[in-house]
């Protein structure tokens, strides 16, 4: 990527940028007014890697619309559009190899229109002896719909290989006055001026501190999984994509398992009772889930079939999208049911530490202890659970025995994301990377067996609905490929878990739970001298 | 990251054009694009307005002194990046002769951008020689222009046999020929090209044509396909284009 820098121009910014452009020799190469419509996801993926997507029509000519993807100052793709074309998952994109790397970038979200603005914008050439383009300098004034001035900003971007020739350039510009650098985007300026929501993020990230109480550090990592819970519900509720019910999902498996490692920290009557709420929660968004994954591996299937095989196979594609709408309308109705609001406000009341919730007399013994030391001693038990477990399989166990240990592995990569920021970075990181690949193979193997089993029922309901003997045979064929990659994963199993099972990586954990157990063994030591009984017989 | 090389025996037959407006159009697709003007006279660097030189020559860049990566400029266009020309690369037979497995070496220097780059176009200096050789043992496809001439089929006869009698240099290269610099108001030209289709029905179906817009390339130092992008010889190209991709 080549260097970019972005400048905020104060004051008039016209008569300065015009004058730049006459002190510099800067060679006007394009300057249009543009109606402007950014798009994103969700998450905001473009946002993160510092790009935009955006429907731009001139506004002399709002018909000539086209489709801009744009990073770091450099056009990545740009492509004519129709009239009424919208961006919004990845199949709606333009052919094209550029935006083949958008649809990776996207993957299974949808891009959302996040603001609206006027630009007059300029691009001129920073050119050297031989008119070669060193530099290309953007210059965008632009205004929101209502007529709201944003910024206006100044870019450069020097092309690949004449870096230094641009510093001139950039020189210039640091010395100048009004001209402050900035990482924002127009795009950005524009959804804080309008007060957009924030993007959600997938990831986990909330910042713990590692001497605080157990109680508050529980209270605090549940309270992010609410956040996650509520940003990610009216996106689950309308079926925007299916990522939004998978983060939902994930925050609620993930408080079920905070819940689960609270005891002795949580309010014993408490925890049982959100535990089964979560529970019901949960359950209530399987089938769902179930159904989108089935429609987001359909193409995959296809592409492991020849091509009459796929063709074939169209039935499978019409049934599933139909069972997807069908779980969809029910848990929309879970979702919104008095049911789920009851325990979304018991649940408020409850980490706000209000309500009947308060007046609980707690068996919390562990409540008040440093965190890190009660997180400490949780992911030890989980780890040596995963080790003896996983240490006892072997090629003749049963599949049950790979689907108990990836409840273990689930455990255990739970207590590290949700506290992991109690404990050093790097030692977490050595941890968490031999763990993921294990459970990535132990997915594989349960998913493809789950996947098989669906396949095998949902071709029994093909078949008495009189689907043709080549849907059955093709749909024989993918359940076959499943076995293929089920197979695969279970092979693949004895090295990934040796891989976590390694030296290097249990003195990782050792590491992480260390300082806890040391502490606890010189309490315990304290205690044993203040009572004169060290329990032990002298030699 | 697919390696496509414009070859001919022959100079003066319109391979630097091909090179120059073919890396154009692809990048103009959405492609990322890298042409590298392997011909010392450096007449694609020159169209792009690229200074001809790499720093420590082309023995820096086939030892492995010098990245690719940091002697690579872009151009004026989205997606399109220049390795520009040097007066060294003459001796790149003798910087290949020295070097350990010679036919190999292109190929490994250009593996270290293969992440960054879905097309790179080599624009090759006439000749049969080591260089070409190893240009042959990289490349996914030969992209040769033929004009239709005695002269320019003889060559491309020649380059034929070559590549029937090393079938180890030229391993699973594909060789696609279009008439280039076809001049349709040449009966001679006419009359070539025709038999030579039947000869050859493998030969890509555009021909590109003899063309003033072409030759003011030079003056304008641009692609054909950026200073007249409706003109004959750019809609010649885009559809060439199309065909080699049909065939890749």
């Amino acid at each position: 990527m080549s260097e970019f820098h972005r400048f905020v121009v104060d004051g008039s910014p016209d008569i300065e940028l015009e004058e730049l452009a006459a002190h510099l020799g800067l060679q006007e190469t394009e300057a249009e007014e543009l109606d402007r419509r950014f798009f994103d996801t969700a998450d905001g993926r473009l946002h993160v890697m510092g790009a935009t997507l955006e429907l731009r029509s001139p506004v002399e000519y709002p018909m000539m619309r086209s489709l801009v993807w744009m990073r770091g100052g450099q056009v990545l793709a740009s492509t004519r559009v129709d009239a009424g074309f919208e961006p919004s998952m990845a199949d709606s994109l333009p052919v094209g190899p550029a935006f083949d790397r958008l649809r990776d970038v996207i993957e299974m979200r949808r891009l959302l229109p996040t603001t609206e603005v006027r630009s007059r914008l300029s691009v001129a050439a920073y050119l050297d002896s031989e008119e070669k383009t060193n530099a290309r300098v953007r210059i965008d004034l632009p205004a929101l719909t209502d007529g709201r001035r944003l910024p206006a900003l100044l870019e450069v971007r020097a092309v690949r290989g004449y870096e230094s020739e641009t510093d001139r350039l950039l020189a210039h510009l640091d010395n100048r006055d009004g001209f402050d650098a900035t990482d924002l985007s127009t795009a950005d300026f524009a959804r804080s001026m309008v007060g957009a929501a924030p993007f959600v993020p997938s990831k986990f990230s909330v910042r713990l501190d590692p001497d605080g109480s157990a109680s508050d550090v529980w209270t605090a990592v549940l309270r992010e999984l609410h956040d996650t819970m509520i940003a990610n519900f009216a996106g689950t509720v309308d079926d925007v994509d299916s990522e939004f019910l998978h983060d939902f999902r994930v925050a609620v498996r993930r408080t079920r398992s905070v819940l689960q490692e609270g005891r002795g920290v949580l309010d014993p009557a408490a925890r049982d009772h959100f535990r089964a709420g979560f529970k019901w929660l949960g359950d209530i968004t399987t089938p769902t889930r179930d159904a989108d994954v089935h429609l987001l591996d359909y193409p995959h299937m296809l592409a492991t079939l020849s091509v009459e095989y796929a063709a074939a196979l169209a039935p499978l594609g019409e049934l599933l999208v139909a069972r997807q709408h069908s779980s969809q309308l029910q848990l929309a109705a879970d979702l919104r049911s008095s049911r789920r609001a009851q325990l979304g406000a018991e649940w408020d009341e409850f980490l706000a530490g209000d309500g009947p919730w308060t007046t609980r007399s707690g068996e919390a013994a562990d409540a008040d202890r440093r965190a890190t030391d009660v997180v400490a001693v949780r992911i030890a038990r989980a780890q040596s659970r995963l080790l003896r477990d996983g240490r006892a399989i072997d090629a003749n166990s049963p599949p049950e025995a790979l689907h108990d240990l990836r409840k273990d592995a689930k455990r255990l990569r739970y207590l590290l994301e949700c506290f992991g920021s109690l404990f050093p970075a790097e030692e977490l990181s050595v941890a968490v990377r031999p763990l993921k690949s294990l459970q990535d193979v132990l997915g594989e193997f349960q998913d493809t067996e789950v996947q098989a089993h669906a396949l095998a029922d949902l071709g029994r309901q093909l078949d008495n609905q009189g689907a043709s003997t080549e849907t059955i045979l093709a749909m024989g064929g993918a359940i076959e490929q499943l076995s293929v990659r089920s197979a695969r994963a279970r092979r693949e199993f004895a090295a990934r878990f040796t891989a976590f099972d390694a030296r290097a990586v249990q003195l990782a954990f050792d590491h992480l739970t260390m300082r806890s157990t040391v502490k606890q063994s010189k309490k315990r030591n304290t205690k044993r001298s203040k009572h004169g009984n060290t329990g032990r017989k002298s030699r | 990251m697919k390696i496509l090389a414009t070859y001919n025996i022959k100079g003066g037959v319109g391979k630097t054009a091909s090179a120059v407006n073919l890396a154009h159009v692809a990048a103009g697709r959405g492609n990322r694009v890298l042409l590298w003007d392997l011909d010392p006279q450096g007449a694609a660097t020159f169209y792009f307005r690229v200074k001809p030189k790499v720093k420590g020559g082309g023995e820096a860049l086939l030892s492995g002194r010098r990245d690719l990566g940091d002697v690579i400029k872009g151009s004026d266009y989205d997606n399109l990046d220049i390795v520009p020309a040097d007066f060294s690369y003459r001796h790149l037979d003798l910087m290949l002769d020295d070097a350990k497995k010679p036919l190999a070496r292109l190929r490994k220097v250009l593996s270290s951008v293969a992440d960054e780059y879905d097309y790179v176009f080599l624009d090759c200096a006439p000749s049969i020689s080591l260089t070409s050789e190893s240009v042959f043992r990289a490349a996914d496809a030969l992209l040769v222009p033929v004009i239709p001439t005695t002269l320019s089929i003889r060559t491309f006869d020649q380059l034929d046999r070559f590549v029937d009698e090393n079938p180890d240099i030229v391993r699973k290269l594909k060789i696609l020929g279009f008439f280039s610099m076809a001049d349709t108001r040449k009966r001679l030209h006419r009359e070539l090209a025709e038999e030579l289709r039947q000869q050859r029905p493998e030969l890509l179906p555009t021909q590109i044509p003899m063309d003033t817009d072409i030759e003011r390339m030079g003056i304008h130092r641009q692609p054909v396909t950026a200073a007249y992008p409706r003109s004959r010889p750019s809609r010649a190209y885009q559809s060439l284009w199309d065909e080699i991709l049909e065939r890749l």
